[in-house]
């Protein structure tokens, strides 16, 4: 009878232990206060998008822009927020200078639990804020166009800012400044729009209607 | 891209589902909907909440920032946008009500109807957002399809009642009730569970999601995980459980047909039942490991919309 007892005791205190526990996790998480959202969507018609311009035939694949990108915003090791992609054929190269597309219909502001990502009302820019991310990778997953990407060390996502601080204080982005042949170029997108030989279409990339990408192409004729 | 999400993902789903399925599993039973099931009233409110919630822990360590800032998780409430938001608020009332619940069927007092109701609108919701979160992303083509949240909340409930049901024959052997109408409720269940995930994978090879989840469609069926999606979860996870409990529906339907005839004694009728019931037992065992293989294939399988080339 004795040793009955001692077993269902120590059983029984066990499962509380395990049931105090969980209790300690989950009560964790309801206490958290939930934070007021800031105002985002600024997709809405007639809002100002800014966008960048590529004119593929001018690119020389110099890598001026994704360098000058590289030394103003200090990336992450192992992160790239500008790239030129290429693609070789007999006959010709391509290339593509690509980045975050400041989409006017972000898929990475809708999916983000900790809302690190805010859509600028006065100018469409997509802004990230690191120090909010909790590296959960779901934007990863929501960017067609693979612009956020986490860093290894810090543990947080990261992205093209279209150096918004620099746009704030009278600069222009650091990749299109550096571009030797005006390749890449930024604007309105309105303005931008109306170019003459200008595409919404990039290449092989996905629909632009997925995202609405804030990018307007100029193909290689 | 490179793979994000990898083991301990797949686990929290696999987890979110199996909690929830078991306290469904219990909360149908003290209904009735499971006919005379004593065993399975109390186990599943038991293991339910624990479950998801060492799933919730788990994806703290997934976090990028999990180890690192911990207090940024706080954020995670933030936006009422995300699916990934609502999770942490589904999860987090599931965690609390079931903790409440288990402990009052701990305590085997009653649990007052309200409660256990809204632990069992939590319980669904569980179970769907787990398929809600990747269903809605249309970047990756194979996850984008309604009949992902509907794949695993059947996943879910027939996880969480093999579970349910191998507890309830550990801890409370000879309680096990019509173990009949069980398996069948079982066998609906597998059988549902079959049809949507021949309908998930046929409207993908289909091409009606568009090249890249005919790509992922593939790897599943003939590719790279072609060995667990049909080893584990079909034939051990789905096929093996099906002809197990099948078989066991007959088995009983014979002795009780036999021992009413009395040509049967009736000891020889239950030993033979019981010895047969280790099949089922086996059944859902591997029943179990198949709904993890399910998240498994289904997270493996994410090929994004565009591979980041030139083509």
């Amino acid at each position: 009878m004795a040793k009955y007892k001692v077993k269902t005791l120590s059983r029984r205190s066990v499962i509380k232990l395990g049931v105090v526990a969980t209790a300690l996790v989950a009560l964790g998480l309801p206490i958290i206060k939930s934070r007021p959202v800031m105002a985002e969507s600024a997709s809405d018609a007639g809002t100002k998008q800014l966008g960048f311009m590529y004119d593929q035939s001018k690119c020389i694949n110099c890598h001026a822009c994704a360098r000058a990108c590289k030394n103003t915003n200090k990336w992450e090791k192992g992160v790239e927020w500008r790239k030129v992609l290429v693609k070789e054929t007999p006959e010709e190269e391509l290339f593509l200078s690509m980045s975050c597309n400041h989409c006017a219909d972000p898929s990475c502001v809708k999916v983000c639990p900790v809302g690190a990502y805010q859509k600028r009302a006065k100018d469409g820019i997509v802004v990230h804020d690191s120090k909010k991310c909790v590296g959960c990778g779901y934007c990863l997953y929501a960017c067609p166009y693979h612009a956020p990407m986490l860093g290894q060390e810090t543990g947080a996502v990261s992205k093209c800012s279209f150096c918004y601080e620099r746009q704030d204080n009278g600069q222009k982005p650091a990749c299109t400044s550096a571009c030797p042949v005006n390749a890449l170029t930024y604007g309105d997108m309105d303005e931008l729009s109306k170019t003459q030989g200008a595409t919404s279409q990039i290449m092989n990339l996905p629909s632009s209607n997925l995202t609405k990408p804030s990018y307007v192409f100029i193909p290689k004729a | 891209m490179e793979e994000q999400w990898g083991w301990l993902i797949v686990i929290y789903l696999f987890l979110g589902g199996l909690g929830a399925g078991a306290y469904l599993t219990s909360f149908a039973a003290s209904k009735g909907y499971l006919g005379n099931a004593p065993a399975l009233k109390r186990i599943g409110y038991l293991v339910a909440a624990p479950i998801v919630a060492i799933g919730t822990a788990l994806l703290v360590f997934d976090l990028g920032q999990g180890l690192k800032k911990p207090w940024l998780l706080i954020g995670l409430l933030a936006n009422p946008k995300s699916v990934m938001t609502w999770g942490v608020y589904i999860l987090s009332g599931f965690i609390a009500v079931g903790l409440v619940v288990a402990f009052l069927a701990w305590k085997k007092k009653e649990i007052p109807n309200f409660l256990a109701s809204i632990g069992a609108l939590l319980a669904i919701s569980t179970g769907a957002y787990t398929g809600l979160l990747i269903s809605v992303i249309k970047e990756v083509p194979i996850w984008n399809t309604f009949l992902m949240p509907v794949l695993f909340v059947i996943s879910a409930l027939s996880t969480g009642l093999s579970l349910t049901v191998l507890l309830g024959h550990l801890l409370e052997k000879g309680a096990e009730g019509n173990e009949k109408f069980v398996c069948k409720v079982h066998v609906f269940l597998v059988l549902a569970e079959i049809a949507v995930l021949a309908a998930f994978l046929g409207l993908m090879i289909s091409g009606a999601n568009g090249p890249v989840a005919v790509e992922s469609a593939k790897m599943i069926v003939s590719g790279s995980l072609a060995l667990p999606f049909w080893a584990i979860l079909v034939v051990a996870g789905l096929a093996f459980p099906l002809v197990a409990q099948v078989l066991r529906i007959t088995q009983l339907s014979k002795a009780h047909v036999l021992v009413t005839t009395a040509a049967y004694t009736e000891q020889a009728a239950t030993g033979h039942a019981r010895s047969a019931s280790v099949s089922v037992l086996a059944g859902d065992v591997c029943l179990v490991v198949g709904g993890l293989v399910l998240r498994y294939v289904v997270i493996l399988a994410a090929i994004p919309i565009w591979n980041g080339a030139l083509g």
